[in-house]
């Protein structure tokens, strides 16, 4: 039976075949694949974190193969030539009792030819004990047989060389022995295979003890003995110092002989070999001294013949020497020899116990030393040594380990790791779990390490090594920031997953790697591609609930929803609920102040319409919004796109579910238990799945599921959106759905930035006639992009978007709508898109997504958290859509138009009672419905008074803010309604018009009693015209004031027309000072230009209109004044409907007390009546509005080209209620030689104010001060006269009398009589004071030097009003007044 | 010349690596520079085997990879600079020179009131500093 | 390193500091107001940790961190070095400062309200003085505890200052 499994025994194989080193690594490759295919099974199982793996000891955390593989390993390097350990001792020949020929049997199984070279080529000792065993089972009958085949083997082979061994094989019982008795020695026997089955256990004892006394008695003593022999001969040659001299000798004339890698060929006879195998003898048989020796003499000797596989031999034993034990390792030995079982099977534990006797040796440095010299020289020998190299590195690394020098192990490892990959890989991975091994543990190099060795496993297609290899680094990398490794790992891994066809792990690890934004665009695109490529490989669609690409940014979610509120136009939507419930948008707030006094409020109308429905649960009701049936709920979605690849999505759809009522809510097959949000995840994504199933392609199947509420994607084209939604009702499903599906055409497009334009492009080419207000997708979505991209703040990103490349789009958002069709509760659940096609990826809205943030937020967030993705459905509703006609987009400052606002109602059910609130009266007002046929601009040319005065009953009604349309005004069934609006712009810049109407069902039974209609447009206006005035008193006549205008034309390129001036008020009439022609030499202001004319604006309280010399077109309010040479313009009313009414808010929005320039353009003035005299100062102030007209081409259809321009409040004079004038002569002439000269004057003052004044001339007898200069305006400065005239006088002064001025420092001139003069003055009423002056010397006076001191005696009762603005007591600067005085010869 | 300069915070977390060659051996850098904490935790932990002097910032040569040579300098304050170099004659006096600056510029670049204490340094000026020290790496020996 | 700021600056903006986080920020919790100042110092001494442990060998144990605290790091800041240190050797450190610079310049309004309250004026003053002086106190805290942390030495940091302008900086390091 040692015969029969011969094939399996080394030594078997060393009779049978060599063990060439392709053989060897056959060999391990099988073990090696063997042990992959093995441990499989927990591939699918996660990498255990980093700490277990600490914990866990080294038992378990070694592949538990790798002893099997090093024993592998060392057994491929056996029986080599040049150490006797596994020359054969002894052979045992057995031959069964059967056999009719058992004696040639025994001879030709040991004749020489059958024998392994080694043995032939005379490396090793043909002459080995051979032992004779005859077999003889008992079933065969009784032994005798055996027993004299038995005495004639004694005859032939010797006496004690042959033995009989009777088993009997009893058939019945299989007697299986609790444990396998070869177990201790063959421990790589498969347990299938039930050795020695058959036998009893006398038969057991009996082939122990054959095998103890074929040992003892024979083995040992044949060993002792031939070492007896070796020793004499060695020590007869060798021994001595002749010896030693000989030796030498002897050796140099052998020196010559031609030498290869492995030295001189030694045969057995050698005294070397002999030397060696006695050295072997006694090492097996515990007799270290004598191994010591020989090995170190032998050692020598191969040191000089360079024989260096030898010496490494040699250096081995000489290590072994210092770990070998006690013990029966030779009985242990032999018997495993003559079991046919290796020499090396137990080497590891054989090791061990000599290692723990090593560590009571003294002398490990030598250890360390022959290991060196030994591995190095192994090493030396290059390939040959290669494997003998690794099985003394393996030794080395057990001895270092024994003594926990696991990093010294690992290198031993790393070094021993040689070109071979898979062997390399299989060291490296050793070493690894070294690293993890030392003391402190080298976690980094461990995964290093791993990584390496997977690298190579792979190269060597062993991919379950590899995954598993890598997955122990991974688990190094798991939690730690060097993303580039881990992503490096993830991606591998699922690669290598893929390739096993385990497609499902490899997503999930393909899906770590997706969200690197700090990787270079090429690694991005690869991870993609691949990561694609495994997806679509697999064949279906991959749900992944929270995806990470592309980025949901729940905090950019913005839900547009219309209950009472409903839009007309995109432009006006406001968030009306996002999750974070930041109220970014002032403009609910601003609506909400428009509709304030137009609505009822919200909680009544709310409490109305609950009672109307009493079958819905009101908490539910309360903390859930509402929608109308049949329209669209818009969700606002930002994406954001970490890459900068370009990644397509498509198909985003949102997650929604219906119940039809409140209260079956919670039981509802796919509704979302909000208390647990883990179940709800998972009921999620079990419900999405077969949702996800039939909508993946929007075909009219997802109606079965959108019973519940239909699912609809919408881009940003907000024009189509408002045509599904309003034709929801009236047109066939079909027909929805075929724009839907239109829609996913152009959904691909959405992320990629260059695919923006071809988004616009299919839009157009799908709308033809898209308005141009709507024809800007791309603009859109930019809009939508900019809030994205603060969400991307990290660091990583922030770098990224530093040099982001243009085809990349950081951020997107898309527009989902889903349309509820049936009353009942809608909650949106989540929203899902298909990523490239093939990969579903869920993102919940569920606000526990962003728990955190809104915990950042303010407490009473909390509450209405979950409700603002649930909305309460309710029966559908007429819905007002409105649009404003005419309306330009960008308009010249003062630019008047009518437009016409269209109101349509698709529903049947009428609706009624409208109002509507304008947020800037000051640009849009309302017209009367007569505006609408009538031609505008002729319609301000003047009319008799009775059209002017209803004009003013329509002004009043438009003053209050509310407008409130007529009664019979009802809207139904698609019939237009149209009303006229005026439109001015009123400034420059870009302004934002919010128009809100008011409307209220027709029906009562509706849910709703009323909505509104939120209309929101932009308006850009430009400037056109600058206009200053400035009105200054003249100080020649009392009453009358001088106005000058200054008009500049800041337009680029327009030219504008001057038409007329008019001036509308009974006191204040307006004059030109020199005639039209020279005013205005040129027709029109081009661009660029400035233009200033001077007026002459006159009180006519005192002096009758009659005596005007203006141009009057008479009338009460005024005078107009036609600038402008042609007549063929006609005059405007500026009392006509909207002018006034424009007016009226000018004077509402511009302060009172400007004294700045006006901006204006118009060169028509009227002065309004102002109504409340009181709250006025003393004297008045003058508004100014102004219409122009635009010179050349009308481009424009509907732009009527009248431009008006309002300035309100401009002051006539400074703040003081009198106003003065000095008379008297201007030139004197007089002999000074005589006396001084007394001049005369008068002094007109006129009280304008209507209470008492005393006034205080107080003349002060020095040169007057300088007056205060008037206020430059328009870059006018007044040069002041004043100076050069001193200076004449000085001139003057110096020509004339010298003495004079020398004899006093008086000034040349006084007021004689009293210096201070007080008069009382009633209201409106004008006195003369005389005054004298004395003059000394000629000259050119400014009589300037006195002052005016007034106070108010008496304050009138209504002054209450005005208080704020009016003053009870002033001081005035007396005006120059020049007087030259001559000399008179 | 200087391959790759890495640094690498307290809690062994790389706050700035940043290579100079021209292939894209990012990953392998990563992998050095990893590797490297090992050593360092070594020296650290076991001082005797550390660098020149006791508890010198500057731990000296970590250990030669196959054609690197990598150096190490621990601040005060646990944060790592790894130097991984090519050119194989270095003078340490060189190195010290050069963590010395790479020093001082990371302390001014974490002295940025608007750095986050254990983020990655994604200053721009720092790395300019940083590529104008690695040019001037060694030069002072040069001449 | 050569960049230096006048002292005058310094304190006043910690005046500043105090005075919006304590009186505009958090008015009415204090508690806030003072964990805002103490990470501000947090910061601040975790960044000139950084700079002035250049150029110095690593420490060995927290002894020689506590005191190139004391030494070098406050004399960086305060020109001056702590005047004493004590310690019981399980982790608790008091770092003395007799003259503190920015407590130096404090002073407290000589107007003591002693309307209703018993005891005298000068006690109110006494009060008004500790807890004034204990806000700016917040931030030299929030120095050293960023310092030391950064230096590896997690501490919890408080001041005390029984009579001013003295201060006691008591530093609990949670090794032991």
């Amino acid at each position: 039976m040692a015969m029969a499994d011969q094939a399996n025994t080394p030594l078997g194989r060393m009779l049978l075949d060599e063990i060439t080193p392709a053989v060897a690594k056959e060999r391990l490759k099988q073990v090696i694949t063997f042990a992959g295919e093995n441990d499989v099974s927990d591939l699918y199982s996660d990498p255990p974190p980093i700490e277990s793996v600490l914990t866990t000891s080294q038992s378990e955390c070694l592949p538990s193969w790798f002893r099997y593989f090093n024993k592998e390993l060392v057994r491929t390097v056996s029986f080599s030539e040049h150490e006797a350990f596994d020359h054969p001792v002894a052979s045992l020949v057995v031959v069964s009792s059967k056999d009719e020929e058992p004696i040639n049997k025994f001879v030709d199984l040991f004749n020489t030819n059958q024998l392994p070279s080694l043995l032939n080529d005379g490396a090793m000792d043909p002459k080995i004990l051979k032992h004779f065993l005859l077999v003889h089972d008992n079933l065969d009958g009784t032994p005798e047989k055996a027993l004299k085949v038995l005495a004639d083997m004694r005859s032939t082979f010797g006496l004690n060389a042959c033995r009989l061994l009777c088993l009997n094989s009893f058939q019945d019982g299989l007697a299986d022995h609790q444990e396998n008795l070869w177990a201790p020695y063959k421990s790589d026997a498969s347990p299938g295979q039930r050795l020695g089955c058959f036998l009893s256990m006398e038969d057991l004892d009996e082939l122990t003890d054959i095998m103890q006394d074929l040992s003892s008695k024979q083995i040992i003593p044949h060993m002792e003995q031939k070492i007896r022999v070796l020793n004499q001969q060695v020590s007869a040659t060798r021994k001595g110092f002749r010896n030693q001299i000989k030796n030498l000798w002897w050796r140099k004339g052998k020196d010559d002989t031609p030498e290869n890698n492995n030295g001189p060929m030694y045969t057995f006879s050698s005294i070397e070999s002999q030397i060696r195998v006695l050295g072997d003898y006694a090492f097996m048989l515990r007799d270290y001294e004598l191994a010591l020796s020989n090995y170190r003499l032998l050692s020598t000797d191969y040191k000089l013949d360079k024989a260096w596989k030898r010496y490494a031999g040699v250096q081995l034993l000489l290590l072994w020497r210092n770990q070998c034990s006690v013990g029966n390792r030779a009985f242990i030995n032999t018997g495993k020899d003559l079991m046919g079982l290796c020499f090396f099977d137990d080497l590891e534990y054989w090791e061990m116990m000599g290692l723990t006797y090593f560590m009571l040796d003294q002398s490990r440095k030598d250890a360390e030393y022959s290991m060196e010299n030994a591995f190095t020289t192994y090493l030396r020998m290059g390939s040959s040594g290669q494997r003998n190299a690794t099985r003394c590195g393996l030794w080395w690394v057990e001895m270092l380990k024994s003594r926990d020098q696991y990093k010294e192990a690992a290198s031993v490892y790393c070094r021993i790791s040689g070109e071979d990959p898979l062997h390399s890989a299989v060291m490296l991975e050793q070493a690894s779990y070294c690293y993890l091994l030392a003391k402190p543990p080298m976690l980094r190099k461990y995964g290093f390490h791993l990584i390496l060795s997977g690298d190579l496993y792979k190269k060597c297609d062993q991919t379950k090594h590899a995954i598993r290899t890598y997955r122990g680094a991974l688990s190094v990398f798991k939690r730690t920031t060097w993303n580039r490794i881990r992503d490096h790992l993830h991606f591998h891994i699922g690669k290598w997953y893929a390739f096993l066809g385990m497609s499902d792990v490899a997503i999930k690890y393909m899906l770590e790697v997706l969200d690197c934004s700090y990787q270079s665009k090429a690694t991005q695109e690869l991870f993609l591609r691949d990561f694609i490529h495994i997806v679509q490989k697999t064949g279906k669609t991959f749900e992944v609930f929270r995806l990470q690409l592309p980025i949901v940014n729940i905090s950019s979610l913005k839900i547009v929803f219309e209950d009472h509120r409903t839009f007309a136009s995109p432009a006006a939507e406001c968030i009306l609920t996002d999750l974070l419930k930041i109220q970014v948008n002032v403009r609910e707030s601003l609506w909400r102040s428009l509709e304030e006094d137009m609505i009822p409020s919200l909680s009544t109308t709310r409490n109305n319409w609950l009672d109307s429905q009493p079958k819905l649960m009101e908490k539910k009701y309360k903390e859930s919004n509402v929608c109308v049936a049949g329209e669209a709920i818009k969700v606002d979605i930002g994406f954001k796109n970490p890459l900068q690849v370009s990644v397509t999505i498509s198909n985003v759809s949102l997650i929604c579910q219906h119940s039809a009522t409140a209260d079956e809510m919670e039981p509802d097959a796919n509704s979302s238990s909000s208390e647990n949000q883990n179940d709800e995840v998972l009921r999620k994504l079990v419900s999405s799945r077969e949702l996800n199933s039939d909508t993946s392609s929007f075909t009219l199947s997802e109606v079965d599921i959108s019973l519940g509420g239909g699912e609809t994607i919408v881009v940003h084209a907000r024009v189509l959106d408002r045509q599904l939604v309003g034709k929801h009702h009236l047109e066939p499903a079909g027909a929805v759905y075929r724009v839907q599906l239109r829609r996913i055409v152009l959904h691909v497009f959405v992320f990629t930035l260059p695919l923006r334009v071809r988004l616009g492009d299919a839009l157009e080419e799908e709308e033809p006639d898209l308005r141009p207000a709507d024809r800007s997708p791309a603009s859109r979505s930019e809009a939508t992009l900019l809030p994205c991209l603060p969400q991307s703040a990290d660091p990583q990103s922030r770098g990224r978007e530093s040099h982001a490349d243009a085809d990349a789009t950081p951020a997107a958002a898309a527009q989902l709508t889903v349309t509820p069709r049936v009353e009942g509760v809608l909650n949106i659940v989540g929203v899902m898109w298909k990523l490239s096609g093939s990969l579903v990826g869920f993102h919940s809205l569920e606000p526990n997504v962003t728990r955190k943030k809104v915990a950042k937020g303010n407490r009473k967030l909390k509450h209405s958290k979950s409700s603002n993705l649930k909305f309460l459905v309710i029966k559908s509703l007429p819905k007002l859509d409105g649009v404003l006609h005419h309306l330009p987009k960008t308009v010249y400052v003062g630019d008047i138009r009518r437009l016409s606002l269209e109101l349509n109602n698709p529903s049947e059910i009428a609706v009624e009672r409208l109002k509507m609130k304008i947020s800037h009266p000051r640009f849009l007002n309302v017209g009367n419905p007569e505006d609408i046929n009538i031609v505008f601009p002729a319609c301000l040319e003047k009319k008799d008074s009775s059209a002017r005065s209803n004009v003013k009953v329509g002004t009043k009604k438009i003053l209050d803010t509310v407008f409130l349309f007529p009664e019979d005004a009802t809207i139904h069934g698609g019939t237009p309604f149209v009303w006229p609006l005026w439109l001015r712009a009123a400034a420059p810049g870009h302004i934002s018009l919010y128009i809100t109407l008011y409307y209220e069902m027709g029906d009562l039974s509706a849910v709703m009693r009323y909505r509104t209609l939120r209309m929101h447009y932009i308006l850009e206006v430009l400037p056109s015209l600058d206009v200053s005035f400035h009105i200054s008193t003249c100080p020649s006549k009392m009453e009358e004031f001088r106005l000058r205008m200054d008009v500049a034309n800041r337009t680029k390129s327009d030219s504008f027309k001057v038409l007329q001036l008019s001036s509308v008020r009974k006191e204040w009439g307006i004059s030109l000072l020199q005639p039209i022609e020279t005013n205005f030499p040129l027709e029109s202001l081009s661009a660029g230009q400035a233009l200033s004319c001077f007026f002459k604006l006159k009180n006519d309280r005192t002096l009758a209109p009659a005596e005007e010399k203006v141009p009057v077109l008479s009338n009460v309010q005024g005078t107009d004044v036609r600038l402008g040479s042609d007549t063929s313009e006609p005059v405007l009313d500026t009392w006509s409907s909207p002018l006034i009414d424009f007016h009226h808010y000018e004077r509402v929005h511009q302060p009172t007390d400007q004294k700045k320039i006006v901006p204006s353009c118009c060169l028509i003035f009227m002065v309004v009546l102002n109504s409340f005299m009181h709250d006025q100062r003393y004297q008045d102030t003058v508004d100014f509005v102004l219409i122009s007209r635009r010179q050349g081409d009308d481009s424009s259809p509907n732009s009527h080209n009248i431009f008006s321009h309002h300035a309100c409040h401009c002051e006539i004079t400074s703040s003081s209620p009198i106003s003065w004038l000095v008379d008297g002569p201007r030139m004197v002439h007089h002999n000074f030689s005589g006396s001084f000269c007394e001049i005369n004057l008068r002094m007109a003052i006129h009280n304008s104010s209507d209470s008492v004044v005393s006034i205080h001339i107080n003349t002060l007898d020095s040169t007057p001060a300088t007056l205060s200069p008037s206020g430059n305006e328009a870059g006018w400065h007044d040069i002041s006269l004043l100076n050069d005239n001193i200076k004449v006088t000085s001139d003057v002064l110096g020509g004339g009398v010298q003495k004079s001025v020398s004899s006093g420092s008086l000034s040349p001139f006084i007021w004689s009589g009293s210096s201070s003069t007080r008069v009382k003055l009633d209201a409106m009423s004008t006195t003369e004071v005389p005054l004298l002056l004395c003059v000394f010397s000629p000259g050119t006076y400014d009589l300037s030097n006195y002052v005016l001191h007034w106070s108010l005696l008496s304050v009138n009762e209504h002054g209450d009003s005005g208080a704020g603005s009016r003053q009870s007591s002033g001081t005035c600067q007396g005006h120059p007044f020049y007087i030259t005085v001559l000399q008179q010869d | 010349m200087i391959v790759c300069v890495a640094v690498v915070g307290h809690q062994n977390n790389p706050l700035y690596i940043q290579s100079f060659t021209e292939a894209d051996d990012a990953l392998k850098l990563h992998h050095i520079v990893h590797c490297s904490l090992d050593v360092v935790d070594e020296r650290v932990n076991n001082p005797r085997k550390s660098g020149p002097t006791l508890n010198d910032t500057f731990l000296g040569l970590l250990y030669p990879t196959e054609n690197y040579k990598v150096y190490g300098y621990l601040t005060n304050t646990k944060v790592k600079f790894i130097l991984v170099t090519t050119d194989l004659d270095v003078r340490d006096a060189d190195v010290r020179n050069f963590f010395r600056r790479f020093h001082s510029a990371y302390v001014d670049a974490v002295s940025n009131p608007f750095h986050v204490p254990g983020k990655k340094i994604t200053s721009r000026t720092f790395a300019e500093r940083v590529s104008t020290i690695v040019k001037s790496f060694g030069l002072s020996s040069a001449g | 390193m050569g960049k230096e700021v006048s002292e005058s600056c310094v304190e006043s903006l910690l005046t500043e500091i105090v005075s919006s986080y304590g009186t505009r920020f958090y008015a009415n919790k204090p508690d806030l107001a003072a964990r805002r100042i103490e990470a501000i110092g947090y910061q601040v001494g975790h960044q000139l940790s950084e700079r002035y442990t250049m150029e110095r060998p690593r420490f060995s144990d927290h002894l020689e961190a506590i005191k190139f605290i004391c030494k070098d790091f406050w004399s960086e800041l305060f020109k001056k070095q702590i005047d004493n240190l004590k310690t019981n050797h399980r982790g608790t450190f008091v770092l003395q400062d007799n003259r503190f610079r920015w407590l130096s310049h404090m002073s407290i309004d000589p107007s003591p309200e002693n309307s209703g309250s018993t005891q005298d004026p000068s006690a109110v003053a006494e009060n008004k003085a500790a807890e004034a002086a204990s806000m700016h106190l917040y931030f030299p805290c929030g120095i050293i505890r960023g310092a030391l942390s950064n230096l590896g030495i997690p501490c919890a940091v408080s001041a005390d200052i029984s009579n001013l302008p003295a201060c006691e900086f008591l530093s609990f390091s949670a090794l032991n």
